[in-house]
């Protein structure tokens, strides 16, 4: 929870500062990564348990950005958004785990905007990989479409992306935590139940509204638009 | 210019006034307790490279052997369709031989049958013909066996009634009968006699 945090480095490697919120996502790794390595390490042609899980998300996740990509795109970039997904979800649910207003560091990451700027940033590269690599330099031509008069604004869309991507995932996610800890100081027994409940909603929605929105934006550099 | 480029410019404008505030606000009142300091370039980069990490782990163990043995279920599939569809074929093929083996061998069965009625038939035939025969032939046997009998009992018959009618004739006649009259009354006795007995 986001009072048991602090904002300065908790450890430095060398001269690198490690904060709270990266040992959260190291955390995060580990869990999806253990959870990824145990599912597939002796996949059986009947799923079963774990193996079928995580058959289902990865299915999923497949189904759903072939749903809007077309199906090359899809192949190539599926992947990349279903780790934006697996890695957000993971780590708006990280502060929802019992104990974690106490155990210091125990804070979802994305309740930090440099870690969505950095996903946003990596959200946009992509975007713009994923124009070339459909078009090659005729992705450039959509900049100065239908004149070369909307260069200034066609960029300025292409900034705020990121932008949109990195402050409505801070805000929903640090604002919850927020409130959760406002409620926790002030009555911790029941009181915030209902919206550590709503946590997991609003955890889940922001996971999708962030990938659904950078699925968007690949499809529309991907697309037959350009 | 689009209606929705127009939407999308607003709402980046009003972003972008969100950001600055916010980013005012931050710098205000930013604390330990507040909005966590922006840009921090240390976090920036430990976040890509964790993502980057997380993604070359998921690539690898996550959604490689996943699509793989998807891969693999679709082309067991396939194969398994394709040779159920051969042994379907194969089945009808071989229902369609015994089909055919079955009607033969009724076929055969029939002949056997016919074939064996008729042989059955001409031996019985030739039984019949062949006993019809024999008995035939036994009974012309018998015929002239009772034919040559006759005739010897005919013989004996007539010696000894002329030997008889001799013997009577010297009784009647007290006298020894010329050899004349000896032909005489024997062939006359005989010629009765013959004629009497047959």
């Amino acid at each position: 929870m986001i009072f048991a945090s602090s904002y300065s480095p908790i450890l430095y490697l060398g001269p690198v500062p490690v904060y709270d919120h990266t040992v959260a996502q190291w955390l995060v790794m580990i869990v999806l990564g253990v959870t990824a390595f145990l599912a597939t390490r002796n996949m059986q042609a009947v799923p079963r348990g774990l193996q079928n899980a995580w058959e289902a998300i990865v299915q999923l996740c497949y189904d759903f950005f072939g749903g809007v990509l077309d199906e090359h795109a899809a192949k190539k970039w599926t992947p990349i958004l279903a780790t934006f997904f697996l890695f957000i979800l993971t780590s708006n649910y990280i502060g929802l785990f019992p104990g974690s207003a106490t155990i210091h560091g125990f804070v979802p990451p994305t309740a930090d905007w440099n870690t969505n700027a950095c996903l946003a940033l990596i959200v946009f590269f992509t975007v713009q990989i994923s124009g070339f690599v459909a078009h090659g330099s005729h992705y450039l031509g959509h900049f100065i479409s239908p004149h070369p008069a909307f260069l200034p604004l066609a960029i300025i869309e292409e900034l705020v992306r990121p932008l949109s991507l990195t402050l409505r995932l801070f805000g929903n996610i640090f604002g919850h935590e927020m409130i959760v800890s406002f409620l926790v100081l002030m009555a911790p027994f029941l009181v915030p139940m209902p919206l550590v409940a709503l946590g997991v909603l609003t955890g889940l929605i922001q996971a999708l509204v962030f990938t659904i929105l950078a699925t968007s934006y690949v499809a529309a550099a991907t697309g037959e638009g350009h | 210019m689009p209606v929705g480029r127009n939407k999308r410019l607003v709402v980046s404008v009003l972003l972008l006034s969100m950001v600055l505030v916010l980013g005012l606000a931050t710098s205000c009142f930013g604390s330990e307790e507040g909005v966590p300091p922006f840009p921090d370039y240390y976090k920036i980069g430990w976040t890509a490279v964790n993502f980057f990490i997380l993604f070359a782990i998921l690539y690898k163990f996550g959604y490689t052997p996943v699509l793989n043995m998807m891969e693999q279920r679709t082309t067991t599939i396939e194969s398994s369709l394709r040779h159920a569809e051969e042994l379907r074929a194969e089945v009808e093929q071989m229902r369609r031989e015994a089909q055919n083996n079955l009607s033969e061998s009724r076929k055969e069965a029939q002949d056997i049958v016919a074939r064996a009625t008729k042989i059955a038939e001409e031996s019985k035939n030739e039984i019949i013909a062949k006993a019809q025969a024999d008995a035939r032939l036994e009974k012309e046997k018998a015929l002239a066996e009772i034919q040559a009998e006759k005739e010897q009992a005919l013989t004996e018959l007539r010696d000894t009634a002329a030997s008889l009618a001799i013997m009577a004739a010297e009784k009647v006649l007290g006298r020894a009968l010329t050899d004349a009259d000896h032909q005489g009354m024997v062939k006359e006795f005989v010629k009765e006699a013959g004629d009497l007995l047959c």
